[in-house]
């Protein structure tokens, strides 16, 4: 535990000192810009990363938001006289701005959609540096005066020393953030929007957040940047700079703070890098003989395909050979940083510290951080009385898809207390009247009460929130968390921080208890031991246990499981039984959708079978199983039996 | 008088609207089979017309150089598959995204020190002497590239409806999984849409090149407005592409001209933002049901 924390926040204050001390060592002014401009790339890195790494989405907007930040920092200072805390103010607040105005209407949107929006945006934002002249001087560039900070003038190492400041509180308020509930929303929106949202946690709301946040440390980055060089011009934040932001980002390494910090380093140093002939020859060498070693590494160990292995020593082998024959390497430097890029991309995803992360672990042999005791159950989960009242009322649902009535009229009351059954044949519109009550489909007609209220329509997010929980059919783990983190960004009630409390790192005693209760409910599914797992790594049956720890989580007073049965093998099913049953001695009403005939007679009370959109029998397991228009259902009469599905069987 | 100058400008910004139709159509293409699309196809479109120049500079024939520009349009389109995508499809992922971006910032590169950063003009056969029709001038050279946008898109349409290939595709674009249940390789069909987009960029690179000059940059411009007609009618509308092209080469003739040619670019990006607020999926575009 200590030797965790001495190691890695050891780590961190010596690159502070490190590089705070080089300007009282080395009295050259070149070092000290090179410094001052790792730190300003610094904290605009950090800020990609949430959007690149953390969002998942490729952002083609930060440079035009370093270009905003910047322009409107010197801005104020030309015109309203602000001091240097004012004018950065007035930088992060329009990136922020700027932010929020993109990510409402681009951030419905997922894939090549979002990034081609902040492409125009980039280009939008460029036209108007350019065009509007009576404002921003256009093409012919802007001079910026560097204002004082609390009545001082900042000399160069002054100003380096507020660039490095301001990095280091960026990296501590993101570290603090990333680490909360935040950045477990952020990461499980990437995943699987749909379970984000299923889940109480409000995938846009996040997205946006995020997404502002990572434009606000643009514009402040930007702020940095004119103070840093006093001169501005519209083209310097163009297409070059994004791409050189990107190769920043994906060879420094994704999610990950320093990986931020080396990229940051790398892309200061690169111009330095290409107009020395040898240097360049050196670190291309190195770079083939990087990739070629890795590929050979993958090949052998057959975790990468062959391309993976072959593309990136082409690249750099051209690179290699490049590096010797052209005459003047600054005219291919778009084309360098593309094999450079493409190398890395594609033979190295997880860049430079994600490489060294694992190595270091290893070397250190740095323990994970150890896990609180379970918290006990009747906190997390305390009993509720069946009262045996309605729970959910479905009054004549429809929902129709175009001509396809998939649901035709459905009129069902689930109890306080009861394990609901619903079954049918494939096709009778079991799943999708489960996504119109958890709120993925809007009803076409008919009415849905919880408890007598009405239950909110159409949004998963809104449903979520009513104490209705919900598993999926077809799994929408967060693949890249771990178990524990899938349930504890669920986990409803505990978070109540406010955000500058969280950015501070105050907000720790409630991620000891979010903690404890998490695992408490790993323990109740039997995944205690594998808390730590990536979601994506548990075997089949464990995460269809770890969908239902994640849906208890949200507290819920009606839980509706989606076939959590099939495609278990046979011990599988029989842990799956005696979970279903503990979860009901807690109070908890489920309705359960199965194709197992034997799940459902052990387990459920009521049974209401559909087909073709309605419902066509309702009672014991013992009544439907009898009844006539049930059998036809399943088995068919003579003209239609083939193809029919036997209840016994698997789905 | 007035009002014979903005149709004039009207007439003569559509008609270049077309040729960001038949770029966009070059995206619809791949996405349609893979859900992906070639971020450095502006880069496809002006390479072709950079080849094509070099062999015309050979001294080669207008009507071998055309099929020759084409040739490499595919090749190139082929290269962006299988170096920028395949991998990226094969692991579910957006790496693509990133992949096409890199790949389009080496042609450029590629074109920078190849063929110079000067803009040069493409000489053509076809005359630049205006047409009057009902005191508008049109010139046969804008006309070749409306007639050809269609040409080319009508015959891309009658190949994937009329032919075996044709029809894999389809098929393939309406439902992978069963597609290659049904014996068609998703990998061969997705491959053949990639060569088929820098079939068509090479085609709107080589329209286009005597109106724009030919050089490094002559799509970056190109490529923007692409984008926004191709997002705003839709990644899967088919002609809508047509109507937008039309609409915002109009649009933007007539911003320019009150504006200033500085924000010539602004409408198809407001625009662009804009759908996207409004119509994620396109004005025509389809909404997809979300499925779990």
């Amino acid at each position: 535990m200590w030797k965790r924390l001495l190691l890695i926040r050891g780590a961190e204050l010596a690159a502070l000192a490190l590089l705070g001390a080089i300007p009282l060592m080395v009295d050259n002014s070149y070092v000290l810009g090179l410094l001052t401009l790792l730190a300003i790339y610094g904290i605009l890195l950090i800020g990609l990363d949430v959007a690149v790494g953390y969002l998942g989405q490729v952002n083609l907007a930060q440079a035009a938001f370093l270009g905003l930040g910047a322009y409107a920092a010197g801005l104020s200072v030309a015109h309203f006289d602000f001091n240097m805390l004012a004018a950065l103010a007035m930088a992060l607040g329009v990136g922020l701005l700027f932010g929020t105005l993109l990510a409402f209407p681009a951030l419905r949107l997922e894939g090549p959609q979002f990034a081609l929006a902040t492409l125009s945006f980039s280009a939008l934002s460029a036209t108007t540096l350019n065009e509007w002249e009576g404002l921003t001087l256009g093409a012919q560039g802007l001079q910026v005066t560097r204002p004082p900070i609390l009545g001082m003038t900042l000399d160069a190492p002054g100003f380096f020393w507020l660039c490095l400041l301001l990095l280091a509180l960026v990296w501590m308020a993101m570290r603090n953030l990333l680490s909360s509930q935040w950045g477990r929303a952020f990461e499980a929106l990437r995943d699987s929007p749909i379970a984000t949202d299923a889940m109480g946690v409000g995938t846009y709301r996040h997205k946006v957040a995020g997404f502002a946040l990572a434009s606000g440390l643009g514009g402040l980055a930007g702020g940095l940047y004119a103070f840093n060089f006093q001169y501005l011009q519209p083209q310097s934040f163009g297409w070059d700079l994004m791409v050189i932001l990107l190769l920043g980002v994906v060879l420094g390494g994704r999610k990950s703070l320093w990986g931020a910090l080396v990229g940051a380093s790398l892309i200061a140093l690169l111009p330095n890098l290409l107009s020395n002939r040898e240097l360049f020859q050196a670190i291309s060498a190195i770079g083939l003989l990087v990739a070629l070693a890795a590929g050979a590494r993958g090949l052998l160990k057959k975790t990468t395909r062959p391309f993976q292995a072959i593309a990136p020593v082409v690249a750099m082998g051209i690179l290699v050979v490049g590096s010797f024959i052209v005459e003047n390497t600054e005219d291919w430097r778009k084309a360098i940083f593309a094999l450079m890029l493409f190398a890395v991309v594609v033979g190295l995803p997880e860049g430079l510290m994600g490489f060294a992360a694992h190595f270091l672990a290893k070397l250190f042999r740095v323990a994970p951080p150890p896990l609180p005791a379970p918290a006990s159950l009747d906190t997390v989960l305390p009993r509720r009385t069946a009262d045996g009242g309605a729970l959910l009322e479905l009054r004549g649902l429809e929902r129709y898809f175009g001509g396809v009535k998939a649901v035709d009229g459905i009129s069902l009351t689930v109890r306080a207390g009861e394990v609901h059954g619903l079954i049918g044949p494939n096709g009778s519109g079991k799943s999708t009247a489960v996504n119109v009550i958890s709120g993925l489909y809007t009803p076409t007609g008919g009415s849905m009460l919880l408890r007598g209220k009405a239950l909110p329509e159409g949004s998963l997010f809104k449903v979520a929130r009513t104490g209705l929980a919900r598993t999926f059919q077809n799994l929408q783990l967060f693949g890249e968390l771990s178990a524990l983190d899938n349930v504890m960004v669920a986990l409803k009630d505990v978070y109540r921080s406010p955000l500058p409390l969280v950015l501070l790192g105050l907000a720790m005693g409630e991620e000891t208890r979010a903690r404890a209760a998490a695992l408490a409910l790993l323990d109740l599914v039997g995944l205690k031991e594998q808390a730590r797992s990536h979601a994506k790594d548990l075997t089949y049956g464990d995460q269809r246990f770890l969908e239902i720890a994640r849906a208890l989580a949200r507290k819920p007073e009606l839980l509706i499981l989606d076939e959590p049965a099939a495609g278990l093998a046979h011990p599988d099913v029989n842990k799956l039984l005696e979970i279903i049953k503990r979860i009901h001695e807690r109070g908890i009403s489920i309705i359960l959708i199965e194709h197992h005939m034997d799940v459902i007679s052990e387990l459920c009370e009521v049974v209401t079978v559909l087909d073709g959109g309605r419902i066509i029998a309702a009672g014991t397991a013992e009544q439907v199983k009898r009844d006539p228009k049930v059998i036809q259902a399943y088995l068919g009469m003579a003209d239609n039996a083939a193809g029919a599905e036997a209840p016994a069987q698997a789905g | 008088m007035y009002t014979l100058l903005i149709i004039q400008l009207a007439v003569s910004g559509a008609l270049m609207g077309m040729v960001y139709a038949l770029i966009a159509y070059g995206f619809q293409l791949t996405f349609a089979t893979s859900k992906s699309i070639n971020f450095g196809q502006g880069e496809l479109v002006m390479l072709s017309a950079l080849f094509s120049l070099t062999l015309i500079d050979r001294g080669l024939p207008y009507w071998l150089v055309v099929p020759g520009g084409m040739l490499f349009g595919v090749v190139l389109g082929l290269f962006v598959e299988r170096a920028g995508v395949r991998l990226a499809l094969e692991q579910k992922s957006e790496g693509w995204i990133l992949l096409t971006i890199i790949l389009g910032l080496l042609g450029f590169s590629a074109a920078e020190n190849i063929w110079g950063r000067d803009d040069r003009p493409f000489p053509t056969p076809i005359s630049s002497d205006p047409l009057h029709f009902f005191g508008i001038d049109v010139t046969p050279l804008e006309l070749s590239v409306a007639i050809g946008v269609v040409a080319v898109m009508g015959l891309v349409e009658l190949f994937k409806r009329k032919t075996l290939l044709g029809k894999a595709f389809e098929a393939v674009s309406a439902d992978r999984d069963a597609a290659q249940l049904m014996g068609i390789s998703a990998t061969r069909t997705i491959q053949l849409s990639y060569g088929l987009s820098g079939l068509v960029a090479a085609i709107a690179g080589i329209l286009v090149a005597p109106i724009t000059t030919v050089g490094p940059t002559m799509a970056s411009v190109l490529i923007l407005k692409a984008f926004s007609v191709a997002v705003v009618a839709g990644l899967d509308s088919g002609f809508g592409v047509v109507l937008i092209g039309l609409f915002l080469g109009a649009l933007e003739s007539l911003t320019s001209f009150y504006l200033g040619s500085g924000w010539r670019e602004a409408p198809g990006l407001v625009l662009l933002i804009l759908a996207l607020a409004v119509r994620p999926n396109g004005v025509f575009g389809k909404a997809s049901i979300r499925k779990v």
